[in-house]
């Protein structure tokens, strides 16, 4: 906009970003009304919930508790199963996230530009784990994994190679996981780089074909700055997924064995289960903490110049 | 594929004026992306035929250790027994009411506050999107117990209003549209301002048709978590007749001491059907998005 | 950057004007048992919150009791074993409960912590006409919250071909006996495990206690946790040998458990009575016997199932207790045996023929004479998951017994017991 010189100019000016910063009121808040009632509401209260000792013996009557201050947070560095849960969950998060961003985005790729007919049923048979039941699928997984008869190991043994039992050895339990969490979630993140894919103009490819590009630099100077936003968003949501991880050690190995598949996720649920409120709601905003952390250090990295 | 009018520098006469990928080692990179696609549709559809042939098992053979593929002796039994004991027609109307309403109810809200948080300026916008991307790394179970006592304060146990409106205003739902938004040009915005277009018209007319791929993604993925949600709609219900589907499977496949496979697998078939028949439909709008020719 | 500033003062301030005011009085006197209902039918509504498909089976008793109370409007809500320990939990907490709910008997101490639970009326019923381990776990502090609807207890079930193959011919009788018959299983009736024991993990202390309660021991003695005691710590040894002996199995797949049973490759394993019905689908109901605890200081098996509680929040706290009665009799209690094949806990149902004559239920009945219930206090699930993750370690690795029970020693107290 050229900036006018006429004080009518001016008060065009003005109007317009506040008609602008009216509509943005407008449009943001039915969904601030609702959420301000029903999401900032319930997470002060639980946050307060972890400055006090509040415990099921207390639900009836939750402002008879004593406040404590950061006494559940200073607890959480004394409880070795919260420690290992955090190892754990570390461990997952580094080896999953890059390999389910990876697997999807290979799979939205190759969806996208390398069928020409069934992509339909392609794309619905790539989502199906996602929308399978996780009973389901941790019986058919168990059954992969079985020590004797188990698929994985039986192949295994075509190679003379004898495959240990997998979710019992307490060095594999967790690898196995990660792989069937990066199964069960690359639909997932094919379905969101597939919209990203589909947002970027075709004219661009046409300019770098003409322009003499490969398949390969088509990718590096079209599609990978082009998908920077999807992939911003991928990463963050797969970050902040993996990190609450819990469906997979909770259906297939209980958090065992010997505590090598417990999650922060576990843990908290546990705490919650046994009626410790005040901690396991002191142990959710130390893993909120971490999320935040992983988050930032993603918005850094991918953030394009028009974020922020 | 277009094919080129104007001619070409000496440089690049090897390439042929046709349509690329017809050159033999075109097609045999094709065929093995196929194949490598192929191979993963198997891997990943497996477990999900499993289900569903499974659910025309015997308890037995259900727990049979190794797992059978095909049905020794196929019976219908678990699906006669699920909706002789299931009301179903109420759990299955609580569940499609709440995640309709759910799913439309975030696509509408969330592209608009989305869309706001993308491309118009406001005082205190900075806040609200560090709020709402806040709110979306709050581990979930955190405000279970607060939110339900919230709820039951305002009367809302028991009722749709009570399984609807805590998810209608999804932070994920907003921060999903914004990032979304953001590659929306500046400049169709902009001469659309200058033709005296009204900030609403924008955002109808030409903002939301060019998001047709990501609301498809939202409303899948809205409807999938809606649908699938279990605890919420079991503690907010006090009555049978307000259960959604997921509650009313496990009331009747997860026993104190033991589960009954063959009719939780019949029941996680009927429960994922109407999902993938909402996949099925919206999966066809994740296609070149007329994004491209609004630029002309 | 100022109004975020601005934001947290505000904040900060409201949230430390309203922690002033809080702070938890002193533990209040302790309750008594609850006050007489008054005589004659009942009547108003009686909202009903039953686990499981059984609960809807209980319409039909409601039904019965309907016709005998005209005036009183059963309504039974049958919810999800998933995910009840949190519904009650939520309940309670926003002050929403139903008139009666039937609760899982390790949840009792918990919910009664809350307050949240009526004390049972003092003439309601005679608490001798139950099975002693089953009315125990209704009772917190010396005071009871309910009555007992109906039962489980852990027996074993050994195969029958291993057991004739190895010579065995009867039930062991004490410790050394049934070590020596889970040997003889392995060598000479050619099972591959003699025994499947939990090897830790959640639930393995159902397995573990009755150990320590046939040696004589327990966790809890009402003022402290006694896991280092000598009694707890021979227990642990007498369990982890099975392992170390490698005469259990400490990986068996889920799943295997039935199969490998009924193809002989397991000699025994423990459970509850619906493990009968698994067998009985699996064409297997003949293939096991059911033996008693072995006898040490005593012979006592765990006692499980569900208690009747009727919430403090309650609108017919009369005719809630009324149908809480009906429910207790012993014909009654047969008639729901029928209908969701649940062990009675009125000791006098079971001399009904269609208990007392089937020889497997008879097992079970003559088990539930000797049978207890872990401690009721509030902090058993967790305490429990303690000892589960202690087990574990025993099973797993080569772990000292008296190093482990003084570890859950350890834990338990700083877990404490509740109040």
């Amino acid at each position: 906009m050229t900036t006018p010189s006429t004080v009518t100019g001016q008060t065009r000016q003005t109007s317009q970003r506040a008609r602008r910063a009216r509509a943005g009121w407008g449009f943001t808040s039915p969904f601030t009304a609702l959420f301000l009632v029903f999401m900032a509401g319930p997470v002060l209260a639980s946050l307060l919930m972890s400055f006090t000792d509040i415990g099921s013996a207390d639900i009836r009557n939750p402002l008879g508790v004593n406040f404590v201050g950061f006494e559940q947070y200073g607890k959480l560095l004394e409880d070795a199963r919260f420690l290992k849960a955090a190892g754990n969950t570390a461990l997952f998060v580094v080896l999953g996230v890059p390999l389910t961003m990876l697997a999807g985005l290979l799979a939205a790729l190759g969806l996208n530009s390398g069928l020409t007919k069934f992509r339909g049923l392609f794309r619905v048979g790539y989502y199906l784990p996602v929308v399978t039941s996780i009973v389901a699928i941790s019986v058919v997984w168990r059954f992969l994994l079985q020590p004797e008869t188990g698929l994985v190991n039986s192949v295994l043994g075509l190679l003379g190679i004898d495959g240990p039992h997998w979710l019992a050895d307490t060095s594999l339990a967790l690898p196995s996981l990660i792989a069937m969490a990066t199964w069960r979630n690359l639909g997932f993140l094919m379905v969101i780089f597939l919209a990203g894919l589909q947002a970027i103009p075709q004219n661009l490819y046409e300019a770098a074909r003409i322009d003499g590009a490969g398949w390969w630099q088509q990718f590096r100077y079209v599609t990978l700055p082009m998908l920077r936003p999807t992939m911003l968003f991928v990463a963050v949501i797969s970050t902040i997924g993996y990190l609450q991880f819990f469906e997979e050690p909770f259906v297939m190995t209980q958090g065992g064995p010997l505590n090598s598949t417990v999650s922060i996720s576990y843990h908290i649920y546990d705490q919650f289960g046994f009626g410790n409120y005040g901690y396991a709601s002191a142990m959710s905003y130390v893993l909120f903490l971490g999320i935040v952390a992983l988050s930032l250090l993603w918005f850094r990295l991918l953030s394009s110049r028009d974020d922020r | 594929m277009t094919t080129e009018i104007a001619p070409k520098p000496a440089s690049r006469q090897r390439t042929r004026r046709r349509s690329r990928g017809t050159r033999p080692r075109d097609r045999v990179a094709r065929l093995m992306l196929h194949l490598v696609l192929l191979i993963g549709l198997v891997v990943m559809v497996g477990p999900f035929l499993w289900m569903l042939l499974s659910a025309f098992k015997s308890e037995a053979e259900v727990r049979q250790v190794p797992p059978t593929w095909w049905p020794v002796d196929a019976t219908v039994e678990n699906f006669v027994r699920l909706f002789d004991r299931l009301d179903f027609p109420t759990y299955f109307t609580n569940s499609v009411v709440v995640a309709a309403a759910v799913t439309v109810g975030n696509l509408i809200l969330c592209s608009a506050a989305g869309y706001a948080l993308a491309k118009l300026r406001f005082p205190g916008q900075r806040l609200l999107l560090g709020v709402v991307l806040g709110t979306v790394m709050v581990p979930g179970m955190v405000t279970f117990v607060p939110l339900f006592v919230l709820v039951s304060k305002l009367g809302m146990t028991n009722s749709y209003a009570g399984l609807v409106l805590p998810f209608l205003a999804g932070a994920f739902g907003v921060f999903f549209m914004r990032q979304f938004m953001l590659s929306i040009p500046d400049e169709l915005i902009e001469s659309a301002r200058l033709d005296g277009a009204s900030e609403l018209r924008i955002f109808l007319q030409i903002v939301m048709p060019l998001c047709r791929p990501a609301l498809a993604t939202l409303g899948i993925l809205t409807f999938l978590g809606s649908w699938n949600n279990f605890l919420w709609p079991l503690v907010v219900a006090t009555t049978e007749d307000k259960y959604t589907l997921p509650v009313a499977l496990a009331l009747y496949s997860v026993g104190q001491n033991n589960t009954e496979y063959g009719l939780l697998l019949a029941g996680s078939v009927v429960v994922v059907m109407p999902v993938l028949i909402v996949f099925v439909i919206l999966q066809r709008h994740f296609v070149r998005g007329v994004a491209t020719t609004g630029l002309k | 950057m100022k109004t975020w500033m601005r934001f947290a003062a505000v904040g900060g301030l409201s949230m430390s004007l309203l922690l002033a005011g809080c702070g938890r009085e002193e533990a209040g006197t302790a309750e008594g048992p609850g006050e007489s209902i008054a005589d004659g039918p009942a009547e108003g509504d009686i909202t009903v919150w039953a686990m499981g498909a059984e609960g809807e089976n209980l319409s039909v008793m409601a039904d019965a009791f309907m016709r005998d109370n005209p005036d009183a409007n059963v309504k039974v809500t049958p919810i999800p074993w998933d995910g009840a320990h949190d519904k009650i939990a939520n309940a309670i907490a926003a002050g929403e409960t139903p008139d009666v709910a039937l609760i899982g008997t390790t949840w009792m101490g918990e919910f009664a912590r809350t307050g949240g639970l009526d004390p049972t009326p003092a003439d309601l019923i005679d608490e001798t006409s139950f099975f002693d381990g089953a009315w125990d776990t209704t009772v917190v502090d010396g005071v009871s919250y309910g009555v007992p609807w109906y039962v489980e207890t852990r027996l074993l079930y050994v195969n029958k071909d291993v057991a004739r193959a190895a010579g065995v011919d009867k039930p062991a009788e004490n410790w050394e006996e049934l070590a020596d018959s889970v040997r003889a299983f392995q060598e000479e009736g050619g099972a591959e495990w003699g025994i499947s024991l939990q090897p830790g993990g959640t639930g393995a202390w159902q397995t573990v206690m009755p150990l320590v309660w046939q040696n004589g021991g327990d966790a809890y003695d009402g003022d402290q946790f006694t896991f280092d005691s000598p009694q707890v710590v021979e227990a642990f040894d007498y369990y982890r040998a099975f392992f170390s002996e490698g005469m259990s199995p400490t990986d068996l797949p889920e799943g295997s458990l039935e199969p490998d049973f009924i193809a002989d490759k397991i000699g025994a394993f423990v459970s509850g009575p619906w493990h009968m019905g698994v067998l009985a689908d699996q064409d297997a109901a003949d293939k096991y016997e059911l033996w008693h605890m072995p006898n040490r200081q005593a012979a006592t098996s765990f006692i499980g199932g569900g208690d009747l509680a009727v919430f403090k929040d309650s609108k017919n706290r009369d005719g809630a207790w009324k149908f809480v009665q009906y429910l207790s009799q012993p014909e009654v209690q047969v008639e729901w045996y029928a209908a969701a094949a649940a062990l009675p806990a009125v000791e006098a149902a079971w001399e009904d023929p269609v208990l007392a004559q089937d020889p497997y239920l008879a097992a079970f009945g003559e088990q539930l004479t000797d049978a207890k219930s872990p401690p009721t206090i509030a902090t058993w699930e967790q305490v429990a998951a303690e000892l589960d993750s202690g087990l574990e370690e025993l099973a797993k690795t080569d772990a000292d017994s008296t190093e482990i029970a003084g570890v859950i020693q350890e834990q338990a107290t700083s877990i404490g017991a509740g109040d």
